[in-house]
């Protein structure tokens, strides 16, 4: 459907132009024979032409959705048509060309042009200015310790959580307050969408070709928050891992769907870090038989309790650390044999060390804290700087148009 | 005057496929000796063993990798001091990813593989196998679920790859 009407299009000598010149429809009119067809003289439309103006419309978003949808394009909602003109508005906030390759993504080792990475943008619902993160988040979800390849093509159903800090999160308004995980915000809700699209469309990760989840998981929709920073009582994760409280990143990690934590009790750090680790501590999950990381999303009023207490965000995370344990017996019932390395007094700790425990602080007010399991060993969380083609920092997603002389 | 509506153009979100063509190892007259390269999936080491009890005067090498990741630098070498590795085993999405793209890895290095993956998983299994430019690599199917099964569900399945290995492998 999408290239039907281009075959019934006028015909063209190139792309700027009819092929007819104003000096051939003045020289025609002069030469006829001013009785015969009185209409003609004042003609002076281009003859080559089907028609005489052309109005050019935004595809229909139901027939590209549908179309899309057969063809399994999409991730079952309707998209946005993709058109030219859409394109050169997110071309506007990178400054690399369109069809520079950004990377390789697995399985089906597709190439994910500039281009390609913001057509499937597009389609998510994104506005252009977030370009510049959706870019970062696919060349940091294909280097090799996030392992896209078993990520991509598992049975297991681990989604991409996108972590969002520095000012470009507020500045393009991604939610770190309350509901930051549900539904609302278009940059929570596209961004996620857009590296999924990415997934399908460029890496092949179509369900049941190149996705094998045996059940998928409503986070593969989409799973993107920002860190709640000013609500943070400790250092945010960007500052964590070695970043400026002024630079901005993009972390992705691969995780299961949240699993909420409702404290509403604890008053002390203790009490409330138990409940936490009593519900993290699961038998079915990888990092039962494969330890690795674990997310904990810690709502802000959570957060307060814990440091009222002084503990330290390091003090929290080797807590949970040390704390969170599966009995071997329930934990080697896991894909891959579970390693003598890790049984600790017939326990095994699901994370290798305190800083598999990824700790970011969320959510508006209320007692609630969310966990998401990892892939286990089998992938590491990748944090990006978002920065220029040269590697300069962003302060701005502005930036990209400055460096194009706008 | 004739004014036509024209919809926009659509662009297509689908990627190209990095173009790449491997060519795959032959597996030598003589073989020696078979590294045995085991994901720990379960009834990984059972298939394998059942393959190594069938298979007379070869020596075998033992090497285990994790199933849903690429085996490290130094598994990898260890499954190189053979003639032949044979790669159990892929049921499931990144174990067969895995036992694909690690026997790539060893094709590359020159030594011949056989990899064993189950129905469920042979058409990825060959997809992906194509998509990273080694269309030809060896991939014998045995038959889907490998996991939770008893010992004789297991050794019934595996001998009934037998005739096929050997073919590969030219013994009767």
């Amino acid at each position: 459907m999408g290239n039907k009407h281009l075959n019934n299009k006028k015909v063209k000598i190139n792309e700027n132009a009819c092929g007819c010149l104003i000096d051939d429809l003045i020289g025609e009119n002069q030469d006829s024979d001013k009785n015969k067809n009185k209409e003609l003289i004042n003609n002076r439309l281009c003859g080559s032409h089907e028609n005489d103006l052309e109005v050019y419309i935004d595809p229909e978003i139901e027939k590209v959705s549908y179309d899309f949808y057969m063809r399994k394009l999409t991730d079952g909602l309707p998209i946005i048509p993709p058109t030219k003109e859409k394109l050169l508005k997110f071309l506007n906030y990178t400054d690399y060309n369109s069809d520079d390759i950004i990377t390789i993504l697995p399985p089906k080792q597709g190439k994910a042009t500039v281009e390609k990475i913001a057509i499937n943008s597009i389609m998510a619902g994104c506005i252009p200015a977030f370009m510049p993160v959706i870019q970062h988040a696919v060349q940091a979800l294909s280097q090799d310790q996030f392992n896209l390849p078993g990520v991509n093509a598992t049975t297991h159903p681990v989604a991409i959580c996108v972590i969002l800090n520095g000012p470009i999160s507020r500045e393009i308004a991604v939610n770190s307050g309350v509901g930051c995980l549900g539904p609302g915000n278009i940059a929570n809700a596209t961004i996620g969408r857009a590296l999924r699209l990415c997934l399908i469309n460029i890496a092949g990760a179509v369900p049941g070709i190149g996705d094998h989840a045996t059940m998928g998981s409503p986070a593969k929709y989409s799973f993107c928050f920002g860190e709640a920073e000013n609500e943070n009582p400790w250092k945010p994760l960007h500052v964590e891992r070695g970043f400026n409280l002024e630079n901005s990143t993009v972390t992705v990690m691969a995780a299961e769907a949240p699993h909420n934590v409702n404290d509403h009790r604890s008053k002390t750090a203790e009490d409330l870090l138990n409940t936490i680790v009593n519900t993290a501590a699961v038998a079915g999950c990888n990092n039962s038989h494969v330890p690795g990381e674990i997310l904990v999303i810690m709502g802000p009023e959570h957060a307060q309790t814990v440091e009222n207490d002084g503990w330290e965000k390091e003090d929290v995370k080797r807590y949970i650390h040390e704390n969170t344990l599966v009995p071997v017996e329930l934990a080697d019932r896991g894909g891959r044999k579970l390693d003598e390395q890790w049984m600790v007094n017939g326990n095994v700790r699901i994370t290798r060390s305190p800083e598999d425990v990824i700790l970011v602080v969320a959510g508006g007010p209320g007692r609630h804290t969310m966990i998401a399991h990892g892939f286990g060993t089998s992938s590491q969380s990748v944090t990006l700087p978002l920065t220029l083609k040269d590697g300069t920092l962003l302060q701005s997603v502005q930036d990209y148009k400055k460096s194009k002389n706008y | 005057m004739k004014v036509k509506i024209v919809e926009k153009d659509i662009l297509n979100p689908l990627a190209e496929s990095k173009a790449l063509k491997l060519e795959i190892n032959p597996i030598p007259e003589n073989i020696n000796k078979i590294s045995l390269f085991d994901n720990t999936k379960p009834n990984a080491n059972e298939i394998l063993n059942i393959i190594a009890d069938n298979l007379n005067n070869v020596n075998f090498e033992r090497v285990k990798k994790p199933a849903g990741a690429p085996a490290t630098p130094k598994q990898l070498e260890k499954a190189t001091q053979a003639d032949l590795s044979i790669l159990a085993i892929g049921d499931c999405g990144s174990c067969t990813t895995w036992v694909i793209l690690d026997a790539i890895r060893l094709e590359k290095e020159k030594i011949p593989t056989i990899s064993i993956c189950s129905n469920k998983f042979t058409t990825f299994a060959h997809e992906l196998a194509r998509s990273n430019g080694m269309e030809n690599l060896r991939i014998v199917e045995i038959e889907h679920p490998i996991a939770a099964q008893s010992r004789e569900q297991v050794e019934r399945k595996a001998e009934k790859i037998l005739p096929k290995i050997k073919a590969l492998l030219s013994l009767d």
